[in-house]
């Protein structure tokens, strides 16, 4: 155990770590927004009256959650462009991946949070003259948003760990630089300690915040 | 309009057949170390004692937030330099899998220990039992019962993250069809194969659950 660790090449290299932390956040702002938000319409198309559109969403979510996500990311970067005449970038692929993925899980998190709000509420507004999608939008969903928040930050939080995939087809990325450096300076030790010990800082205070957020719906509710 | 063509697919199918049974071997290691260590966990975190409690605290905690890619860079490239050992990608995947579920698999146990009424522990307590044997006979036995659902969800998502050791050259169904893709210049066909194969696997495993999860839930003590 006599190895003498020596972080100051790794802080040599600080700002290919922090252009790589760049291409992390912007990954994980875009499968964010998109997972999410796409996770809420296929919730939506898994409540529809219609079969075709029902069916849809099932197959979606069930395709989505069981095949894992590298495998996801690796079909678009490298099938798809079989199917469809245009170069898919790493970028791309990693957004197709994650965010497709991401959305069928949120779908089902939505979709719990819907389930929960008693039935008597839907009626009770359709009584008084609202549409179904009134009721969905002034009711039901701000009650249920509220519900499944803490689920959704975890959520969001397993999406920042998954950007670290798209370094397989080498978006640059804070694990795609990290290879870099320690390839360079023979240094992977210190390299992906570093690495690790940031996303820990930057995802541990989320983590504390969703706990915070679960233990106060618990007593609110 | 592509042609699809899947016969170098199944001309090489014994290979990704193989890369999936080693798929499965490594997800069953995991779990067989995985389930142990997160019991451990779990029981350091819950004990009284501050010296057991915060390491373990800690082993959860960095293992549940960082993510599985770079803990595996980790234990391949950084943990040789300082244990002078060789290491494998297999062995290395092994190491990491088993904490990382180890960790997540230490708070589903930790939810079912506490989900048991404290009375029935200070129960077994007053008519002569010691900590450990109440622990051993009156509370896991329902706890692991509870916890079921949570454990088999856990251990799918276990298998999805085996395939994470492709990128560390280890022979699993995934790193197989890259290679194979590559070979056969048929990267359609083949990823999209190996996709099947994993939803047939892990739909298999999660229907197979739902089952057992049913037969528990008629013998009564489920949670909800």
């Amino acid at each position: 155990m006599s190895y003498r660790w020596d972080f100051a090449p790794v802080l040599d290299n600080w700002q290919a770590l922090a252009f790589g932390a760049i291409g992390t956040v912007r990954l994980f702002l875009v499968c964010l927004v998109l997972g999410l938000s796409l996770g809420l319409v296929v919730a939506l198309m898994r409540r529809s009256r219609h079969g075709v559109l029902r069916w849809l969403a099932i197959g979606f979510i069930e395709l989505f959650r069981n095949t894992p996500v590298l495998v996801q990311i690796l079909w678009f970067y490298f099938a798809l462009p079989m199917l469809v005449p245009v170069e898919i970038s790493p970028f791309g692929a990693a957004i197709l991946g994650i965010s497709l993925n991401s959305a069928a899980y949120s779908a089902e998190i939505y979709r719990a949070g819907i389930q929960s709000i008693e039935p008597g509420q839907w009626e009770a507004a359709r009584a008084i003259g609202m549409t179904g999608l009134q009721v969905l939008r002034r009711i039901v969903l701000p009650q249920a948003l509220r519900r499944v928040l803490p689920a959704l930050t975890n959520r969001g939080i397993e999406i920042f760990k998954m950007t670290t995939l798209a370094s397989v087809v080498a978006y640059v990325e804070l694990l795609q630089q990290g290879k870099l450096v320690a390839s360079l300076n023979f240094n992977p030790l210190e390299v992906y300690t570093v690495i690790g010990a940031l996303f820990f800082l930057l995802l541990y205070p989320l983590v504390r915040a969703t706990y915070a957020l679960e233990r106060r719906l618990a007593r609110s509710d | 309009m592509y042609r699809w063509d899947f016969s170098p697919v199944i001309a090489n199918g014994d290979l990704l057949l193989a890369g999936l049974a080693n798929t499965l071997a490594l997800t069953g290691v995991a779990l067989a170390g995985g389930i142990p260590v997160g019991l451990a966990l779990a029981l350091a975190r819950l004990s009284g004692s501050r010296f057991l409690s915060a390491p373990a605290g800690v082993v959860i905690e960095v293992f549940r937030t960082t993510p599985p890619l770079v803990q595996l860079f980790w234990f391949y490239f950084g943990l040789p330099i300082v244990l002078k050992v060789e290491m494998t990608p297999y062995l290395a995947a092994a190491l990491t899998f088993t904490i990382q579920s180890g960790a997540f698999f230490a708070e589903i146990f930790r939810a079912g220990i506490v989900s048991v009424d404290r009375g029935q522990r200070e129960a077994a307590r007053a008519i002569g039992m010691t900590e450990a044997q109440a622990m051993r006979r009156i509370v896991l036995p329902q706890a692991v019962k509870r916890m079921f659902p949570a454990m088999m969800e856990r251990s799918i998502e276990l298998m999805k993250t085996t395939t994470l050791v492709a990128t560390v050259s280890y022979a699993d169904l995934l790193y197989q069809a890259n290679e194979l893709a590559q070979k056969t210049f048929r990267p359609l066909e083949v990823f999209t194969a190996a996709a099947l194969m994993y939803l047939v696997t892990i739909s298999l495993v999660s229907a197979i659950a739902a089952l057992v999860e049913r037969r528990m839930a008629v013998s009564g003590e489920m949670a909800r």
